[in-house]
């Protein structure tokens, strides 16, 4: 098995890192298994729930589906990587605040999602908002304070 | 009724009815406050340790073999091929258990691992043990297992018939229970109008979105330690003892960061195997369902059908309810046995009537286990009941408001199960509440005729739902606890798993001492450091553990203060504690600390550990009858729901609900909305597009649960009717939640159309099929 070993390198929540997989490993296994990042969750491993979401290039994905091996070269951003010196990103605190968090298992997934819509489009609307989540599934808040603490946050960046 | 809050959003309200207690509410500091979640934070994070998440290198993977069959003999289990297997370390099945092979939280009929016989697919055979995954996995493809099929059942009515297939010894009757008021035959002659229908729902599945996982261990001082996604650790704790044949206080099970459950994490989905592998073996063992797994093997939704009767006089009085409800249990029973009679307690609605008669038989079949969730058989009955609302209005030409505020309960109403009703009955409040809304949504309805193809539609569905488990015995316990260096303790043994029970109880320790809640640490939902506060469910642990909480916290106050009034040489009812110091109300400076206080006791020998205790007042019911006292208090609910359906697809679109909800007192408004928002959305759910098909729904691209784009503009109103028994007033609303909004959707549905649907969820097929009776 290690013959085919695959070494990758890429930048991780600010920090370059390099790695030997396996090239069949997921993203989400690689990050959760191999870096010990437990934040991405795996709720049904075919890509359907958007619990493991991370971001690649910028861009919500869903690392269930992504081999680890794509991660080569790329930037990549869990949740742990949401922490900017030490202060939390607005949109966790807006979560805290806004009771948008209950079970918490599929939140870093929604926090990365909104946080990619937040950088490509600072100020949007609700309907964007609402599509931009629609990929994060959510069986505890019904999303109306998860939606409510993401148009809080951009509000607040735009004042 | 006043508004005594400013809106929480723009969209919600609470309003508070001053009825039957007087509430000084400026004076709550805690109480009624939006204190954050606990444990949200590291939820944010991303820190928060579910159980997957739990880093043990050393760990077994743990992999079920399941049955693949309905219903059949095992003759031979042959694991030898598999022990093989490189990296194989055991193969478990029911001979290695050393203790009672039973589960069940009611009926003990589950086996951990199935000894002479199948009874569904998805049945555990075996465990394999292993150092991989990828050795589990290859193990588990050279068991070999030899079964004799047996004739299989899987209509509940068919498997009551004689000559069925019997599933467990004797036979496949789970339970029954009857309610009888009045004269029903009789009263039927008098009704001006009389309706009758057929109802049925399908399997549901919970969804929660973290799938079932546990990992156990040995600890230093023999222990079993076990780390488990749960809603209910003293439970587990106490099975898991029982097949092991070890003394509970050798097994500690320590609930993880849990991802929701819903009732699905009642049941003892991974704990027994963790448990038995690592007790067996001596080492870390890990189990984490897929998600696959979690719909094979995990209690579903009980479906129902319901042949509902009613009659009415000619202004709309409510005289006689004849009810009969088949329930489908699947292949165990899990919490079916309270669904049977939960359902039946609850079948009248929130509705005064005179003459009932209610059976509720639930039977055993091949089908998937079923079991608790979210509302206990109410969401299903409600489906009936209020259809048959709207079904006598449309017959007298009353408004299905109308009708409701006519027959619904009042102080003093007696309920089919012949209990009084004497405080905190707020049924008529929520139809108070939606009532503007209700009005304006009909006027509006009337301007919208642009698209010739999509009708809109209005209904309304209302709910009684009884808090804590019915007509038994379901107390709570909970400790707090002053150091010697002054802090306070609060140790619970209510699971929260994502409502937020921990946020509400620490706001009743801290509303109680006076002290802010971030000073009070928190040990929640260890069998070894806390006392049991029952299953979490029943939307109980407010209003039963809550007043636990304030007992305990009373019983510490009264010591604190007895303490203080010897130091300060002040009379005890001149004292106030605030922010962990007791002075005098007309001298704040010369006051005395916590920590001297429990110095002070601790060297005169005073516990400071206090326990506080409640069960709430409910008596069992007559089995002939059903009369007696199920519950000691009820929340009531209202939704309105406005939607559009097109008629050339069968699309329906929730356009917007009003929830009414009367919560008695709302502890943490944030969370009560968020509970309400939550439950409309599960409601939708089950209104329009969830069911689990056995055998052919098997992972989350087969079975579709609301996404934030199918959520309609929610208006959330809390009513607060306070409940004199319950913690400063305050009652329940988890399940609640969810009950009104499928039958409030059925009846807009039909508003839209013209036509009723009678089965849930009213899917695309069912609605088209609506459409076309609509059209001809």
């Amino acid at each position: 098995m290690d013959g085919n070993m695959l070494k990758i390198a890429f930048q991780l929540n600010g920090k370059e890192v390099s790695i030997e997989i396996n090239p069949e490993d997921s993203a989400l296994m690689v990050l959760r298994d191999r870096f010990h990042l437990k934040g991405a969750k795996e709720g049904c491993g075919i890509g359907e729930c958007g619990a493991c979401t991370i971001l690649v290039d910028g861009l919500a994905v869903n690392s269930c589906l992504m081999l680890a091996a794509q991660l080569d070269g790329r930037n990549v951003k869990t949740v742990e990587g949401l922490v900017h010196q030490e202060k939390m990103d607005i949109l966790q605190e807006k979560f805290i605040e806004h009771g948008a968090i209950q079970c918490g298992f599929c939140t870093p997934g929604m926090l990365l999602s909104a946080r990619a819509l937040l950088d490509e489009n600072p100020s949007p609307d609700h309907d964007s908002i609402v599509e931009a989540l629609s990929g994060n599934l959510c069986r505890c808040t019904g999303y109306v304070q998860v939606v409510e603490a993401v148009e809080d946050a951009a509000a607040e960046r735009e004042s | 009724m006043d508004v005594i809050e400013a809106p929480a959003q723009l969209l919600s309200a609470v309003i508070s009815r001053s009825t039957t207690i007087i509430m000084l509410e400026a004076s709550f500091r805690h109480i009624g406050k939006n204190i954050r979640r606990t444990g949200s934070a590291e939820r944010a994070l991303g820190t928060a340790v579910f159980s997957a998440d739990l880093e043990m290198p050393s760990a077994l993977t743990l992999l079920i073999l399941r049955s693949n069959r309905h219903h059949a003999q095992i003759l031979e289990i042959d694991v030898s091929r598999a022990e093989k297997v490189p990296g194989c370390v055991r193969v478990f099945t029911a001979r290695d258990i050393p203790g009672r092979n039973r589960l069940g939280i009611i009926n003990k009929d589950q086996r951990l691992l199935a000894d002479d016989k199948v009874r569904c697919v998805g049945d555990p055979v075996a465990l394999i043990a292993a150092e991989t995954p990828e050795s589990a996995e290859r193990a588990l493809t050279e068991i070999r297992v030899e079964y004799r099929d047996l004739p299989s059942v899987f209509d509940p009515e068919e498997a009551l018939r004689p000559g069925a297939p019997e599933i467990h010894e004797g036979g496949n009757l789970l339970g029954s229970r009857f309610v009888l008021r009045g004269n029903p035959d009789e009263a039927f002659k008098h009704c001006e109008v009389v309706v009758e229908q057929v109802y049925t729902t399908g399997f549901v599945e919970h969804t929660y979105l973290e799938p079932d996982a546990g990992i156990a261990y040995m600890d230093e001082d023999g222990m079993l330690v076990i780390h488990a996604s749960t809603q209910n650790p003293h439970y587990d704790q106490k099975d898991v003892a029982d097949l092991l044949g070890i003394e509970e206080d050798k097994v500690r099970v320590i609930q993880s960061a849990t991802g929701g459950g819903f009732g699905s994490k009642l049941d003892m989905n991974v704990q027994g195997f963790v448990g038995l592998a690592a007790f067996l073996l001596q080492r870390p063992a890990r189990m984490v369902y897929t998600r696959e797994e979690a719909f094979l093997a995990t209690a579903k939704r009980h479906p129902l059908k319901i042949w509902f009767k009613s009659g009415a006089t000619r202004d709309g009085r409510l005289l006689a309810v004849d009810v009969s409800i088949t329930g489908d249990t699947g292949a165990y029973a899990s919490y079916g046995l309270a669904v049977v009679s939960r359902a039946a307690v609850h079948a009248t609605g929130p509705y005064e009537v005179p003459n009932v008669r209610i059976e509720s038989r639930f039977s055993y079949t091949n089908n998937p286990m079923a079991g608790a969730m979210r509302g206990f058989g109410v969401p299903q009955v409600a489906l009936a009941h209020e259809s048959q609302m709207d079904m006598l209005a449309e017959r007298l030409g009353l408004s299905p408001f109308d009708i409701r505020l006519r027959n619904c309960y009042r102080i003093g109403s007696t309920t089919a199960t012949g209990q009084e009703l004497q405080a905190s009955v707020g049924i008529g409040a929520t139809l108070e509440a939606i009532s503007p809304h209700y009005h304006e949504a009909i006027a509006g309805k009337e301007q919208e005729k642009h698209k010739p193809y999509v009708r809109r539609g209005v209904g309304i569905g209302a709910m009684m739902y009884g808090i804590g488990n019915t007509g038994m015995r379901n107390p709570s316990s909970a400790q707090m606890r002053l150091d010697l260096n002054g802090n306070v303790s609060l140790f619970t043994g209510a699971a929260d798993i994502g409502q937020g029970s921990s946020t509400v109880l620490l706001q009743i320790a801290a509303e109680e001492l006076n002290i802010d809640p971030d000073e009070i640490s928190l040990i929640v939902a260890d069998t070894m450091l806390t006392t049991s506060a029952g299953a979490t469910s029943a939307s109980r642990q407010t209003y039963i553990s809550g007043n636990a909480v304030l007992e305990a916290a009373k019983k510490l106050k009264d010591v604190i203060l007895t303490q203080a009034a010897t130091i300060l040489k002040t009379d005890k009812a001149q004292l106030v504690l605030e922010n962990g110091w007791v002075h005098s109300k007309t001298n704040v400076v010369d006051g005395v600390s916590f920590k001297r206080i429990a110095e002070r006791a601790h060297k005169a020998g005073l516990p400071l550990n206090w326990q506080g205790y409640f069960d709430p007042d409910t008596t069992p019911l007559d089995p002939e009858t059903g009369h007696g006292r199920p519950y000691s208090t009820y929340a009531f609910a209202t939704h309105l729901v406005e939607v559009e359906v097109d008629t050339l697809t069968g699309e329906v679109r929730v356009l917007k609900v009003v929830a009414a909800h009367d919560v008695g007192k709302a502890i943490n408004p944030r969370n009560v909305h968020g509970q309400i928002y939550s439950g409309v959305v599960m409601g939708i759910g089950f209104a329009l597009m969830e069911e689990f098909f056995p055998g052919r729904t098997e992972s989350m691209k087969d079975y579709h649960i609301p996404c934030a784009a199918d959520v309609p503009q929610i208006m959330s109103i809390i009513i607060e009717d306070p409940e004199p028994t319950g913690p400063f007033g305050a009652k329940g609303v988890g399940e609640p939640a969810l009950i009104p909004t499928a039958p409030a959707i059925l009846n807009a549905i039909k508003d839209a159309l013209g036509v009723r649907i009678y089965s849930l969820p009213a899917n695309l097929e069912r609605v088209m099929k609506a459409c076309l009776v609509a059209q001809t």
